[in-house]
């Protein structure tokens, strides 16, 4: 039997080893994360020259107050808004789709699984420039396979359309997204016990009804980190839209990321572009408090 | 000086006999041939590496040009090349991170605000500048030279906006003469529509980056002086100006440009005009070069011809800046290179500019350019090159405001004006209000979105 002194000692030795595992880890998210973010947040607050040579003068909220009356903002808002709501709805619901598919018995399952991995391990911007063929107005495959459908009769030029180009971009990044999805959700599904949906089956309860209480429930952490994730994606896309539309048209696709990229790098505004990079960072992660918080709700083990 | 014996017996604080010579020989040279010659030398005195910025714009002739100028004695060049779609950002971000580079491209509107920033040199009173400024048509020094006298830039290329067109299909709608005003594009477009002849006979690079080049050529076409000589913003004042935007709004909303224009790259548009799927394409002279070389089906019936009829065009040009070099030798080589790049070689002769012509077209804004027989050889036969070269000398302006300190913020934002206006989403009166706007905010220093 262990002493209480040596066992306070052993939990001692236990936590320093503990801490000098983390400190390589902890050392990297600070460099990488904690002093970028710390930095963008004193620029936010400063009248940053173009050439960075110094902070320049201290101007208070003045950032945060142009950009928080800037119509041009709230646009982007909007726009960012739409496409976060598109992206994690259909990427989570496509995703739960795929890996309830790839989770049954059938001949050929071995290879779907591995083409599951194809797109998620495409690039964004490759994802976009593909899309941007895809969805092009004279040559793109888009157009010939809604042909094909019956859906439309004429060859049409989505992403030079206000009303269709969002739509278009946000189809490109979950055909990404829905298959890192679907590759955390089937990893959940493979750990629900077979017993637990026969035993459901034998007491009479349906497809859908042992879906909704025996499979969802037990993919409630699994949900709530693709959900986490794919909300934090969606606020800080970029690449996709960038190589498809650029914003465009008008500003029909300038979510905040985009502007943040204009402000910072083309006009070169730093502290404008860093106010705007502290909301934007703001709003992903009280999106994902939100998130975890209502897939959390009422959770019963 | 006390002279002192060093190790090896020789005298130190006395020039040897080699050094002596090889120095009287390089003055000598260059004493014969001024101008172009001063500088040489200073060149030969810098022994390291040159590092120099392009953008992907054949970065194969690049790298030939530059190991050319190597070849000749002078020091090797460390060429990095990166995409043009988003080269000034990249290039902000390096330099802003600390990046010595001895010499860039860079977009001339964006000139003036390198220099302010301490990142581009100024080139007043280096060996041979002022002799390559008069050598320079009158209308691009502008480009180079800002208000107050200052060289900031010397030329990587120069362009004219002209009308590409396809000669068949005028011919079929019995158009006579080749448009030259707005208001005749106008007209001849909505003939070959109406004829079946082409669905949307017009295109041209209205992406959001590039409207502010065909702001100032839509205006220029119409004798409309956009900025004044202190840079005012001035084309409110023209009762023209609303009709420029009625035409360009126009030419989107009747299905005269295909909607893709707002996305399309030059690739796209050349090969549309290659395929016979459009008519017209204003874009810079060279891009005749691209349409004929893609052989499509409709490629040998392009042709040029000069727009704005008694007005003017857009005389664009990027340009070469030298970076902030602390080191004499350093800069006098990187001057060297630029002097080269930008002017002509050692021999007088045109070199480089020879081989942008050979290659793709490009042109450079200097009369003697236009009349080299070696120049003249390199152009493929389709161009028109004394039209090219009258367009350039009166048939066009180069547009000063553009390197005023202030320009790159209102440029950045013309693209957000004009798009709403193509998608109906502003009237013209109001884009006119908008671009006022915003021009005032950006030269009075007004941070905005």
């Amino acid at each position: 039997m262990t002493s209480p002194a040596l066992s306070n000692e052993l939990s001692r030795a236990d936590q320093w080893f503990g801490f000098r595992l983390t400190v390589p880890a902890a050392v990297i998210l600070i460099a990488l994360l904690a002093l970028p973010t710390g930095l963008t947040i004193l620029y936010s607050l400063h009248d940053v020259p173009a050439n960075g040579a110094s902070l320049g003068p201290f101007v208070g909220f003045e950032n945060f107050s142009i950009v928080l009356s800037s119509p041009v903002f709230w646009r982007s808002a909007t726009v960012t808004l739409l496409f976060s709501v598109g992206f994690v709805t259909l990427s989570t619901a496509i995703g739960l789709a795929m890996a309830i598919l790839l989770n049954q018995k059938f001949i050929g399952r071995g290879l779907a699984r591995a083409l599951l991995i194809i797109p998620w391990a495409t690039p964004w911007l490759v994802i976009g420039i593909l899309w941007k063929w895809f969805a092009d107005g004279s040559v793109g495959g888009l157009n010939a396979v809604l042909i094909a459908l019956g859906i439309t009769s004429d060859y049409h030029d989505f992403l030079a359309d206000p009303n269709t180009a969002l739509p278009v971009t946000i189809l490109a990044a979950v055909w990404r997204q829905a298959s890192f999805a679907g590759i955390l959700l089937l990893a959940g599904l493979q750990t629900l016990p077979d017993e637990l949906g026969e035993a459901a089956a034998l007491d009479g309860a349906g497809v859908w009804q042992r879906f909704l209480h025996i499979t969802l429930p037990w993919l409630r952490p699994a949900l709530a980190t693709v959900a986490v994730l794919n909300v934090i994606y969606a606020f800080l896309q970029f690449d996709v839209i960038f190589a498809m539309t650029q914003g465009g048209p008008g500003d029909a696709t300038q979510v905040l990321s985009l502007l943040i990229y204009r402000q910072l790098f083309a006009v070169t505004q730093i502290g404008l572009g860093s106010a705007l990079a502290v909301i934007l960072g703001l709003v992903a992660l009280v999106g994902g408090l939100i998130t975890v918080k209502l897939l959390y709700r009422g959770h019963v083990q | 000086m006390m002279k002192t014996r060093k190790a090896d017996g020789s005298l130190q604080g006395r020039m040897d006999r080699r050094t002596f010579l090889k120095a009287s020989g390089a003055t000598a040279l260059a004493a014969m041939t001024p101008g172009l010659m001063a500088g040489r030398a200073e060149a030969a005195a810098y022994a390291g590496t040159l590092d120099m910025l392009a953008w992907d714009f054949q970065p194969d002739t690049i790298k030939k040009l530059v190991a050319e100028w190597t070849a000749q004695g002078n020091p090797a060049v460390n060429v990095a090349v990166i995409p043009n779609l988003g080269y000034s950002s990249a290039l902000q971000t390096r330099l802003r991170g600390g990046d010595k580079i001895d010499l860039y491209y860079n977009f001339a509107y964006n000139s003036q605000k390198f220099i302010d920033q301490g990142w581009a040199s100024k080139l007043n009173g280096l060996p041979g500048v002022d002799d390559m400024l008069g050598e320079m048509f009158e209308s691009a020094r502008g480009r180079h030279v800002n208000a107050a006298g200052d060289v900031i830039s010397v030329p990587y290329f120069s362009a004219v906006h002209m009308l590409h067109y396809n000669k068949d299909m005028l011919a079929k709608a019995n158009i006579a003469a080749v448009p030259s005003t707005l208001k005749e594009i106008y007209d001849a477009s909505k003939a070959l529509k109406d004829g079946g002849i082409v669905a949307s006979p017009y295109v041209a690079y209205w992406v959001k980056e590039f409207c502010e080049e065909y702001l100032h050529t839509y205006l220029l076409n119409e004798g409309i002086t956009a900025f004044d000589e202190s840079g005012k913003p001035v084309f409110a004042d023209d009762p023209k100006t609303v009709g420029v935007f009625e035409w360009w709004q126009a030419m989107y909303q009747e299905g005269l440009a295909p909607k893709s224009v707002l996305n399309d790259d030059p690739g796209k548009l050349s090969s549309e005009m290659a395929q016979g799927n459009a008519a017209f394409f204003v874009l810079h002279h060279y891009f005749l070069t691209s349409i004929r070389s893609l052989k499509g089906p409709q490629s040998d019936n392009v042709f040029q011809s000069a727009i704005g009829g008694k007005n003017f065009t857009l005389q664009i040009g990027e340009v070469l800046q030298m970076g902030a070099a602390a080191d004499a030798d350093r800069k006098a080589a990187t001057w060297d290179l630029m002097k080269h790049y930008g002017w002509k070689d050692k021999a007088g002769k045109f070199t480089v500019f020879n081989q942008w012509a050979k290659a793709a077209g490009l042109a450079a804004p200097y009369p003697g350019f236009f009349t080299d027989p070696d120049v003249i050889a390199a152009f493929p036969t389709y161009y028109d090159l004394p039209l090219i070269s009258k367009t350039f000398e009166t048939g066009s302006k180069v547009v000063p405001a553009r390197t005023l300190p202030w320009y790159p913020d209102f440029q950045a934002k013309v693209g957000d004006i004009i798009h709403p206006l193509l998608l109906g989403q502003a009237t013209p009166q109001k884009t006119v209000q908008d671009l006022t706007d915003a021009a005032a905010a950006a030269s009075g220093g007004t941070k905005r979105l």
